[in-house]
């Protein structure tokens, strides 16, 4: 009869070995985790980077030239819009005609979903998610925005460069 | 001074002034140490730890803890055996306070008189006895509490202490034998021209290993558990009674630390000038030592604690103490 010898590594010799050396690996490890400095950013006092993209509140872009929006009030982004809370009223000119300008731009932002339909269904390239996301308020009636307001917070938003209303 | 006294009142200021001494600075590494600790958690995981609470890098953070907890109501268990469950805290206290009085603080220079409370000619035999007695106020503490979580914690606290118990003694044993005293000072002097760590490697591992059991420490800390059996022992108490199990798990943690560096460690002894700083150092490499151990390891079975305990410690501590043995017959 041929006996195979029995090949255990988590005991004898060879797994007291292995215990000490994971034990000391284990341990090398902490310690040059212990040295580094904290990947922690202290959020509130440090701003936190945001990626290229991030999709904050649905905000006017501006013509940076003329200071005007270009927004034509087509009101594709209030049909496009999946909980309606985009509210568009066209201006009406000296003659009693439509004009292609907003009067009434409204979003009530507590109930949007960020979803980037209404950015997508804009033909005149006038929306733009801005990268603000800070927006916390203790009552809803605090996140209706008005057309001038959004416009204002496209302004503030990150990277505007004075480019014929185009951000870069 | 001591002459211009009545000998009673010199005692009875000695017996107020040393164990408000050994509070004193026991409530202080507490404080310091629930920060520290932290600190040193978050900053192996990467993390900051508290930083906002007060002082610089929130070193205060001790002391808010400590008010929060202070505030904090008193909750006693409706079927808690009354008188078990109140006591434990101390009883699990006071050992972890007295350890302190046979421990030497350092050497006022080389020759210098020895910061010691009493210098007992059986101190090592006073250590193993008083420390083993925190087991005891856990099994109050888990009975008392009349929790299924408490009773489970407290049953392999009682359950591991035999397993680690003898390994411990055996590994002192082996520098009783090198030093040729029981006292904690002699054993001390015994290391002036070489620390005890140096023959005994074998044997401080052993003790060490055995010292993290006897804390509740991990890779031993199964009798708290609190991923399976929510904090152990402490389950059922809260406020102040849950800081005195903090106060004494700290205390008993430099506790054993002191004895450790006193012990193999060389004490007072180190290079340029002996004396207080060096017992200090030490002490807190080892605390520093314990924590890392702590956020490296993780937690040991029941069962592996006591293969650990019998089959490996046991004979290891065996091993060191009959080497020595030889080699002092040897020299001898």
């Amino acid at each position: 009869m041929v006996r195979v010898p029995r090949v255990d590594s988590r005991s004898g010799l060879r797994g007291a070995w292995r215990a000490v050396k994971s034990i000391l690996v284990g341990h090398g490890i902490t310690f040059r985790e212990f040295l580094k400095e904290p990947i922690t950013i202290r959020y509130p006092e440090e701003p936190v980077p945001y990626p290229p993209g991030v999709r904050g509140i649905p905000s006017l872009k501006v013509n940076m030239e003329t200071g005007e929006l270009n927004c034509t009030a087509c009101g594709l982004c209030a049909r496009s819009c999946p909980v309606g809370i985009i509210t568009v009223e066209p201006m009406v000119g000296p003659d009693g005609k439509r004009m292609q300008y907003p009067a009434v731009y409204r979003l009530e932002f507590h109930r949007c979903l960020v979803c980037n339909l209404c950015v997508e269904a804009c033909p005149f390239d006038s929306l733009e998610m801005a990268d603000m996301v800070e927006l916390s308020q203790y009552h809803p009636e605090a996140l209706v925005f008005e057309r001038d307001q959004l416009a204002e917070i496209w302004k503030r938003s990150r990277a505007v460069r004075i480019a014929g209303g185009q951000k870069i | 001074m001591q002459a211009a006294l009545p000998p009673w009142l010199w005692n009875l200021i000695v017996a107020v002034v040393k164990p408000t001494l050994i509070l004193a600075f026991i409530g202080l590494n507490a404080l310091l140490l629930i920060w520290g600790e932290r600190k040193v958690a978050a900053r192996i995981q990467r993390r900051r730890g508290p930083e906002v609470v007060g002082g610089p890098w929130g070193v205060l953070q001790g002391i808010a803890d400590g008010v929060k907890l202070f505030a904090k109501e008193d909750v006693m268990p409706a079927r808690a055996d009354r008188w078990v469950w109140s006591l434990a805290p101390s009883v699990v206290f006071v050992p972890a306070a007295m350890v302190f009085l046979v421990l030497p603080f350092g050497a006022l220079g080389p020759s210098g008189p020895v910061l010691v409370m009493r210098d007992l000619e059986n101190a090592v035999l006073y250590l193993m006895a008083v420390a083993s007695f925190t087991a005891l106020g856990i099994w109050m503490a888990g009975w008392g509490s009349n929790s299924k979580y408490s009773l489970l914690g407290a049953m392999r606290a009682i359950s591991m202490l035999i397993s680690y118990e003898v390994p411990l003694v055996l590994a002192v044993l082996g520098v009783v034998l090198a030093a040729g005293s029981l006292s904690v000072v002699d054993i001390v002097r015994a290391q002036e021209s070489r620390w005890f760590i140096i023959p005994q490697f074998l044997g401080f591992l052993v003790f060490y290993a055995a010292t993290l059991a006897e804390l509740n420490r991990t890779p031993f800390d199964l009798v708290l558990g609190e991923s399976e059996i929510v904090v152990g022992y402490a389950t059922e108490y809260s406020g102040i009674r849950w800081s005195m199990f903090f106060f004494a798990e700290y205390g008993a943690l430099v506790a054993s630390s002191l004895v450790a560096a006193n012990l193999f460690l060389g004490g007072w002894h180190g290079p340029f000038y002996p004396g207080v700083h060096w017992v200090l150092i030490k002490t807190y490499a080892l605390v520093f030592l314990a924590i890392w151990i702590r956020w490296t390891l993780p937690r040991f079975r029941i069962d592996q604690v006591m293969d650990f305990g019998w089959k490996v410690l046991l004979p290891l501590s065996l091993l060191n103490l009959t080497a020595t043995g030889a080699w002092m017959a040897v020299k001898a």
